[in-house]
C-alpha cells in the first residue's frame, strides 16, 4: 500500500511540476513584449526604453527562460504568488478576495445541483423505462446541452428583466446570489441525475443481490447496505468532474452576472495581459484539482478493493 | 454508425448549404430596420446593425459546425496516435505519455481554452489551438486502453512474430477495434467543441466579428436584451439543438455498442 | 539448431522458469510436457522473445530467434485470427512482411496437404471449423518456411477424431519440410507417439529430458514415472507401447 501511496503522490507532483511549466511556457511565448505591456500598464505615458529594460531585467526577462521559470517558481514554491504587473500589488490577498466570492457560489450550486438530481434519480430508477424516468432522462439531456452562459442569461431575462423579482448583476446582497447559483446548480443537476440514475441501476443489477432477497433480507437493507455502496463507487469519482463543471460554470456566470470572484478575476487578468495574475489562478486550480482527485483516487480504493495498484 | 452518419451528413449540409439557403447577405447592414421584430421581411428578425439574424445564423453554421468538426477530428487524430504511443511504445513512452495526459486533464479544459485563447491573443486561430490542444486527452485514454486489452490477443501476437510493421500492425489490427469507441468519444468533443467556440466566443476570445459565430452574435445580443429579447434566444437556441443532436447520438452510438459487445 | 540455456523468467517476485536448457535441431520434434501451470506457456514466450529473460539465453544458430522469423501455431485457432479481415489476408501475413512475392504453387501445394478447399481462405475466422481454423494455423506458420515452428497445445481445442487427423498432417508435413518443431503439450500419448524428445516441465524446472521410447519404457524422474503411469491408465499410451 505504502508503495502505491508513494506512486499516487509522485504522478500528483510530476503532474503539478507540468502544469506549471506548460502555463510558464505559454505566458513566455505569448505574443507582445510583455516588458513594454506592464511599462504601459504602470505609466500609460510616453514611456522611455530604459524604463522598460529596467522593467525587463527586474521581471527576469533578459535572462532567457530557464532563469525566468526558475524566479517565479521558487518564490511560488514557499507560497509567494508575486506581484501584479499592472498594479504592482501583491496578487495573493486580491486572489483570496476572488476565492472568498467563487467558494460559497460553487457550494451552493453544488447543493442545488444535489437537491434535484437525487429525489429525480430515486423516483426515476423506482420503475426503469417508465414514463418518470423517460421524463428525468430528456430532462437531464436538455439540462446537459444547455451551455451555462445561455441559461444564465435566459434566467436574468426572465427573472430579472421580465418579472423584475430578483436583481441580476453585481453581489452586493444574498439576493443576487440566487440567479447565479441556480444557473450552476441547474447544469450540476442535469449530469449528476444522468449519472446517480445510471449508478443506481447498475448497482441493483449486481448478481449477488437476488440471493439476498431469497434468503430473506428486506428490500430496504439491501438498498441500504448494498445498492447504496455499489451507486457511492461512480458518484465518487463524478465529484471530482463536478468540481471541474464548477469551476468552468464560474468562469462563464460571473462574467455574465458581473460578480467578483475567480473567474472575473482570471477573465479581467487576461483582458489586461496581467501574466502573474493568470498564472496564480492556473497554479492554485491545478492544486486544488490535483488534490481532489488524489483524494477520490484514494476513497475509491477504499470503497472497491478491487481496484488495486493495476494502473499505479 | 447510420445514426452517427445521419447527423454528420446533416451537419455538412447545414454548413455547405446553410450559405445558399440565406435570404440576405450577413453583413448587409440597414440601419433604418435596426432590431426589429421577428416578420415577413425578416422572419427571426434583425440585429442592431439590422443585419438579418436568420442570414447570420446560417452563415455561422459554417464557423461554429465546421471548426468544431476540424478541432474534434484533429484531436481524435492525436489522441488516438499518442493513446497508440502509449499501449505499444513499451513502459517509458507509456509513463510519459500518461503524465502529459493527466497534466492536460487536470484542469478543467474549458478553463484552460479560455487561458490559452485569451493568452495568445483573439482571433480564429488561437481558439483552434485552444479547443485542440485541450481536447485529446479523452481519446487518448480510451485507445490506450483498447491497445493494451489488444496487445496478447492471438492475432495481434501473429502479426509481430510474422514481422509486420508497427504502422502496418496498427492500421490492420488496432484501428478497426479502435473506431467504434472513438466515434462515441468522438461525439462527445464534438458537442464540446460546438459549446467551447461558442463560449469563447462570448467571452470575447474566440471568432472575431463581424463573422457571424454564434457565440458573438450573444454576446452582441446581450446588451440589446430589454428591447429586443428574441434576439438572444435564437443563437443559445442553434447551439442547444445542434449539442443536444449530437450528444443523443451519442447516447445512442454507445447503447448499441454496449449491446453489440455484450453479444459478442 | 534451438539452444535455451540455463533461461530464468520472473513474473513479479516469482520465477515462472527457472534454469532451463534444452536444445532443438532441425528436423527433430521436441515435446515439452506437464500440466498447467508448469512454466510450458512462459517457455515459448521466452524463445520468442516476448518475455524477456532474467538469466540465460536463447539463440538460433547464434543469432536472437527472432531473426530466423519463427512460426507459432496456437492453442485456440479462432482468436488466432483477426476477425474483422479475410483468413487469407491473415495468412498471408508473414510473407507480406517478408517483402516477397507470394508463391501461389507453395500455398496450393499446403492448401492440399493439409485438406484446405481453396474457397475457406476468403471466409472470415467465425465461418469455419476449429478443426478448419487449426489446419489454417499450420498452413500460416508454414507459408514462410520457418526453420522452427512452435506448436502451443494445437490439439487441445479440436475434437478426438481431428485431433489423430491433424497430429499426422502436422507429422507429415514436417517429414516433407524439414522444420525444427517444438511441441508444447499436457497429452503424453501425443508426445510420446509423434516427439523424438521429450522434456517434462515442472514448477518452472525441466525434470528430465529422454528420447520417447526410453521415457515409455523408463523415466528417468520420480514426477515422470507418475505421469507416464497416469497416461497408461487412461489407455492414452497403449497405442505406442
Amino acid at each position: 500500500m505504502s508503495r502505491v501511496l508513494a506512486s499516487l503522490f509522485l504522478r500528483a507532483a510530476v503532474v503539478l511540476a507540468g502544469t506549471a511549466l506548460a502555463t510558464f511556457a505559454l505566458l513566455w511565448h505569448a505574443p507582445g513584449d510583455p516588458a513594454l505591456a506592464i511599462a504601459l500598464a504602470r505609466y500609460d505615458a510616453v514611456i522611455s526604453s530604459e524604463v522598460v529594460d529596467q522593467i525587463r531585467a527586474e521581471a527576469g526577462f533578459d535572462a532567457g527562460f530557464w532563469p525566468a521559470f526558475r524566479a517565479w517558481i521558487l518564490p511560488l514554491l514557499l507560497g509567494d504568488f508575486g506581484q501584479s504587473s499592472v498594479t504592482g500589488r501583491d496578487v495573493w490577498p486580491e486572489l483570496v478576495t476572488a476565492i472568498s466570492y467563487t467558494v460559497p457560489l460553487a457550494l451552493a450550486g453544488l447543493l442545488i445541483g444535489l437537491l434535484l438530481s437525487v429525489p429525480l434519480a430515486l423516483v426515476a430508477t423506482r420503475r426503469p423505462g417508465g414514463w418518470l424516468d423517460r421524463c428525468a432522462v430528456a430532462l437531464a439531456s436538455i439540462g446537459a446541452s444547455i451551455p451555462a452562459y445561455w441559461l444564465g442569461l435566459l434566467l436574468i431575462l426572465l427573472f430579472a428583466v421580465q418579472l423584475g423579482w430578483l436583481p441580476a448583476m453585481g453581489a452586493r446582497t444574498p439576493a443576487h446570489a440566487v440567479l447565479p447559483a441556480l444557473t450552476l446548480g441547474l447544469g450540476v443537476a442535469a449530469s449528476l441525475t444522468r449519472i446517480l440514475r445510471s449508478g443506481i441501476l447498475e448497482a441493483r443489477g449486481q448478481p449477488f443481490l437476488p440471493a439476498f432477497r431469497r434468503r430473506g433480507v428486506a428490500r430496504r437493507d439491501i438498498e441500504r447496505d448494498h445498492v447504496a455502496l455499489h451507486a457511492a463507487v461512480p458518484v465518487v469519482t463524478v465529484f471530482g468532474l463536478e468540481l471541474a463543471f464548477l469551476l468552468e460554470g464560474a468562469v462563464m456566470v460571473e462574467v455574465i452576472f458581473a460578480r467578483p470572484g475567480l473567474g472575473s478575476f482570471l477573465v479581467n487578468a487576461i483582458e489586461a495581459r496581467d501574466f502573474p495574475k493568470v498564472q496564480a489562478v492556473v497554479v492554485l486550480a491545478a492544486v486544488l484539482f490535483v488534490t481532489v482527485n488524489l483524494i477520490i483516487d484514494l476513497i475509491y480504493r477504499t470503497l472497491d478493493p478491487r481496484i488495486g495498484d493495476r494502473d499505479a | 454508425m447510420r445514426s452517427v452518419a445521419v447527423l454528420v451528413t446533416f451537419f455538412v449540409l447545414l454548413a455547405l448549404i446553410g450559405p445558399v439557403l440565406a435570404p440576405y447577405d450577413p453583413a448587409q447592414i440597414d440601419i433604418p430596420n435596426r432590431l426589429s421584430s421577428p416578420g415577413a421581411g425578416w422572419w427571426l428578425g434583425t440585429d442592431a446593425l439590422g443585419r438579418d439574424i436568420l442570414s447570420r445564423l446560417l452563415h455561422g453554421a459554417r464557423w461554429s459546425l465546421g471548426l468544431a468538426f476540424l478541432i474534434s477530428v484533429v484531436g481524435l487524430c492525436l489522441g488516438a496516435v499518442a493513446g497508440l504511443v502509449a499501449a505499444l511504445g513499451g513502459r517509458r513512452a507509456d509513463w510519459v505519455v500518461m503524465r502529459t495526459t493527466d497534466t492536460f486533464l487536470a484542469f478543467p479544459d474549458l478553463v484552460a481554452a479560455v487561458v490559452i485563447a485569451g493568452v495568445l491573443g483573439a482571433g480564429t486561430g488561437s481558439l483552434i489551438f485552444a479547443l485542440t490542444v485541450t481536447g485529446w486527452m479523452r481519446y487518448a485514454r480510451v485507445a490506450r486502453g483498447i491497445g493494451l486489452s489488444l496487445q496478447n490477443r492471438g492475432y495481434v501476437v501473429q502479426a509481430r512474430l510474422a514481422g509486420l510493421s508497427p504502422l502496418a500492425i496498427a492500421r490492420w489490427h488496432y484501428l478497426p477495434s479502435l473506431l467504434p469507441s472513438l466515434t462515441v468519444v468522438w461525439t462527445g468533443m464534438f458537442a464540446r467543441a460546438i459549446l467551447g467556440i461558442s463560449a469563447l466566443g462570448f467571452l470575447g476570445f474566440g471568432v472575431q466579428p463581424p463573422i457571424p459565430e454564434w457565440g458573438t452574435m450573444l454576446l452582441d445580443a446581450r446588451i440589446h436584451m430589454r428591447s429586443t429579447p428574441l434576439q438572444m434566444i435564437w443563437p443559445g437556441l442553434a447551439v442547444v439543438i445542434c449539442v443536444l443532436a449530437i450528444n443523443l447520438t451519442g447516447d445512442a452510438l454507445r447503447d448499441a455498442l454496449a449491446e453489440q459487445e455484450s453479444r459478442a | 539448431m534451438l539452444r535455451v540455456d540455463q533461461v530464468s523468467v520472473r513474473r513479479g517476485k516469482e520465477l515462472t522458469l527457472q534454469d532451463v536448457s534444452l536444445s532443438l535441431a532441425p528436423r527433430r520434434t521436441l515435446a515439452v510436457v506437464g500440466e498447467s501451470g508448469a512454466g510450458k506457456s512462459t517457455l515459448i514466450g521466452a524463445i520468442l522473445g516476448f518475455l524477456p529473460c532474467a538469466t540465460g539465453q536463447v539463440s538460433w544458430d547464434g543469432a536472437p530467434v527472432r531473426r530466423c522469423r519463427p512460426a507459432l501455431v496456437m492453442q485456440e485457432p479462432r482468436s488466432a485470427f483477426n476477425p474483422r479481415l479475410s483468413l487469407h489476408h491473415s495468412v498471408m501475413e508473414p510473407v507480406v512482411a517478408r517483402r516477397v512475392r507470394a508463391d501461389p504453387d507453395r500455398l496450393d501445394k499446403l492448401c492440399r496437404g493439409l485438406e484446405i478447399p481453396p474457397d475457406l481462405l476468403e471466409r472470415r475466422p467465425g465461418e469455419v471449423s476449429i478443426g478448419q481454423a487449426q489446419r489454417i494455423g499450420i498452413l500460416r506458420a508454414l507459408l514462410a518456411a520457418p526453420p522452427l515452428v512452435l506448436f502451443d497445445e494445437p490439439l487441445s481445442a479440436l475434437d478426438a477424431v481431428t485431433q489423430k487427423h491433424t497430429a499426422r498432417l502436422i507429422a507429415d508435413l514436417q517429414r516433407a519440410e524439414g522444420f525444427a518443431a517444438l511441441i508444447v503439450t499436457h497429452d503424453l500419448g501425443y508426445a510420446a507417439a509423434f516427439a523424438d524428445d521429450i522434456a517434462v516441465l515442472r514448477a518452472g524446472r525441466i525434470e528430465e529430458l529422454t528420447a520417447s521410447p526410453a521415457f515409455v519404457e523408463a523415466p528417468q524422474s520420480e514426477y515422470g514415472r507418475i505421469l507416464r503411469d497416469a497416461a497408461f491408465a487412461l489407455g492414452a499410451l497403449e497405442r505406442v507401447a
